[in-house]
């Protein structure tokens, strides 16, 4: 990761303080947990009284009666939506994208005048966004519900002081199978990559994404998913040729259609892996693991668009979603862990199911790693690009 | 307006230009096709500066065509032809029998049911249509159910995601645009040439090799570019039912543009497709004409008397 600092540029926007903290604050965690837990009812308590009248802020006007998202696609519970539009007049509309990059170009081209208003990137790429000028600093007094996110999760080293985003939810990759298929058990990546060349051979996903793809060879490798060694992006190169031609689908969200029985495995996130889960008659039948014996951790965060034409509409929508009882909603529905303090408990409090997919041990956190941009960015975009072209043959 | 010029009665009246009438669909298409295409000719001379910005132009060059016809891409677009061909020809197979079925086989009352029916699919979009058939071939779905059920498959069916589940969509999904034009060609042939073939001495298979199908050769032209063009280009097709297999040339063009975001890459495979089109069009236009001209040759016959005539 040194090596990363030192190249500068776009190399250091390195966000490795994210996973040690977690971990370590976790072991901590035990003892602490509890004692925020019971804090959370209160902080619930106050947030909700608190977000009709707060949201107005100093600086503020009324809020307008529109809200644009450039999100990214059924990311949160629809009636949280309308629930929002009941309570404060806005109506939402949203127009998605495939990939933080597909966001940026997007901003870019619209230079400021997109008419977006939210949109919601991934940590390790805030900087890019911040320096091309297409975020707003945040007013966090404007946020009163900011308080309520845990703070291993605030005052990120892609953001230092939430100067430009607040959390949305973090997760993590893994696999899901059907055990009806795979009759052997799964439990690390190159057991992944063992099954997809062999018994799910031409019946299996990856995910659409090319950080993604090259973190399965790197993991199952011992390989630091970072790396920007030319022979390890040589022998990367060299393992999607051998490994297209099995590959049945591209998919980003396969989980919610896995139930389908379309594919005896997919690489999947977290929370889409749950929401198949959610969608089975007979859950037993599956298996979910966490990538090992590394895997990804990523977090997508809230922003403001620069020259966004409601800012108000979208303060108040970011406190709204960070009031614990709507984020616990939304967890819900989208099956990620949302930071805020105390969502865990209030999570198995409810009776939420398939929670091991959306809460991970400190052993299992400890594993985890956030992606870094840097100089093996573009090549890694080219290989991925030519394994999917390959596939097809 | 003009009728306040009335007063003036030995004024010339204004006369609009021949052309009045083609200028709105003129406009049309020099607006929304003509500029558009153009554009992306010129794009696909760019390149791609930087990781998120998708196109940049002040360097122009053949690079992009270099690379678009290279390795795994050319790949696709010979895919993508094979896709193509076979498609349009199953679709003249299935639908000249039944254009022709309907046009000489069937009472005039059901002909304009039977042909709405025919439109029916039009009525739901394209996407929607497309993404139906998941549900309908998925392996725990209600065919693959029934197929295992009736003892008919011992494994769900895996259809989904292949170059078949491709082949089979894009024809559901372009036959009507072969069945009507060769519908009305086939409608307008009188019932008498073909008694009259009868009459003459030809069974049914010369009368059809040698009167229907020449009369109906301007439907089949018709339907084979309809069907072959959109086809060749389709991208919603291969991107629901394709999977990482089924991959076609519109669906890479798409891909450039929307997620890897290399604008000059995917113009220049965009022009590539269109010249593919131009091209194989152009090819089963010669090797028509050849067949039709040895064709023409064999069957000549030269009577005495027009020979004594000439000579």
């Amino acid at each position: 990761m040194a090596d990363n600092d030192e190249d500068g540029g776009l190399n250091i926007l390195a966000s490795e303080t994210f996973a040690k903290r977690i971990s370590r604050r976790a072991f901590m965690g035990g003892s602490v947990a509890v004692a925020f837990a019971g804090g959370t009812a209160l902080l619930a308590a106050c947030s909700k009284a608190s977000t009709s009248g707060s949201s107005g802020g100093a600086s503020a006007g009324p809020i307008e009666d529109e809200l644009n998202f450039l999100h990214w696609a059924a990311y949160d519970d629809p009636n949280l939506f309308k629930k929002f539009t009941q309570q404060f007049g806005p109506k939402t509309s949203i127009t998605t994208y495939t990939s933080n990059e597909d966001a940026l170009t997007k901003l870019l081209i619209a230079g400021g005048s997109g008419g977006y208003d939210i949109v919601v990137p991934t940590g390790p790429y805030i900087p890019l966004f911040v320096k091309n000028g297409l975020l707003q600093e945040l007013d966090l007094s404007r946020i009163p519900n900011f308080k309520n996110i845990d703070t291993k999760f605030t005052n990120q080293s892609w953001d230092p002081n939430n100067a430009h985003s607040v959390i949305k939810d973090w997760g993590s990759t893994g696999w899901i199978y059907d055990k009806s298929q795979i009759s052997r058990p799964i439990k690390t990546w190159s057991d992944f990559i063992d099954v997809a060349m062999h018994e799910a051979s031409g019946n299996f996903s990856l995910l659409d994404a090319q950080n993604e793809v090259a973190g399965v060879y790197f993991w199952a490798n011992g390989i630091d998913w970072t790396t920007t060694d030319p022979a390890d992006l040589d022998a990367y190169e060299a393992w999607t040729k051998q490994m297209a031609p099995h590959v049945k689908s591209f998919e980003s969200y396969p989980g919610y259609q896995f139930s389908s029985g379309n594919w005896a495995l997919s690489h999947v996130w977290n929370g889409d892996a749950r929401q198949g889960f959610n969608s089975f008659k007979d859950p037993s039948r599956y298996e979910w693991g966490l990538g090992a014996p590394q895997t990804e951790l990523w977090m997508d965060n809230w922003t403001i668009a620069t020259g966004a034409p409601h800012p108000n509409a979208a303060y108040a929508f970011i406190d709204f979603i960070l009031d614990p009882k709507n984020s616990l909603q939304d967890l819900e529905f989208h099956g990620y862990n949302t930071g805020i303090t105390g969502v865990e408990d209030a999570a198995k409090a409810a009776g939420a199911k398939f929670l091991d997919m959306v809460f991970f041990t400190d052993a299992q956190l400890a594993t985890t790693r956030p992606q870094v941009i840097n100089s093996a960015f573009e090549r890694e975009v080219e290989i991925f690009t030519n394994m999917k072209a390959a596939a097809g043959g | 307006m003009a009728s306040v010029s009335g007063s003036s009665r030995g004024a010339r009246r204004i006369r609009a230009p021949r052309f009045a009438l083609a200028i709105p669909a003129w406009a049309w298409f020099v607006l929304f096709f003509l500029i558009p295409v153009l554009w992306i000719v010129y794009y696909s001379f760019g390149y791609k500066p930087d990781i998120f910005r998708p196109i940049a132009t002040d360097k122009l060059s053949f690079g992009r065509y270099a690379e678009g016809l290279s390795g795994s891409f050319l790949h696709v677009f010979s895919q993508t032809l094979q896709i193509s061909i076979i498609g349009t020809l199953l679709c003249l197979l299935i639908g000249f029998p039944f254009a022709y079925w309907l046009a000489t086989r069937v009472t005039a009352k059901w002909r304009g049911v039977l042909l709405g029916l025919v439109i029916v699919p039009f009525f739901v979009n394209f996407l929607i249509r497309t993404v139906a058939w998941l549900i309908i071939l998925a392996p725990n779905g209600p065919v693959s159910t029934l197929l295992q059920r009736w003892g008919l498959r011992a494994e769900p069916l895996h259809l989904l995601e292949t170059r078949a589940a491709v082949q089979i969509g894009v024809v559901y999904n372009y036959l009507a645009l072969m069945i009507l034009p060769l519908f009305v060609t086939l409608d307008r042939l009188d019932p008498a040439m073909r008694e009259a073939s009868k009459d003459l001495g030809a069974n049914r298979w010369g009368t059809f090799r040698q009167v229907t199908l020449p009369m109906a050769s301007t439907g089949i032209i018709a339907g084979l570019l309809l069907v072959f063009i959109p086809l060749t280009g389709d991208y919603i097709t291969p991107l629901v039912l394709g999977g990482a297999k089924g991959n076609m040339a519109g669906a890479m063009v798409a891909s450039q543009f929307v997620a890897g975001q290399n604008w000059a890459l995917g113009a220049a495979q965009a022009v590539i497709l269109i010249f593919l089109i131009l091209g194989t069009i152009a090819v089963f236009a010669l090797a028509g004409l050849a067949i039709r001209s040895i064709a023409r040759a064999r069957r000549r016959i030269v009577l005495p008397a027009a020979a004594e005539g000439a000579g």
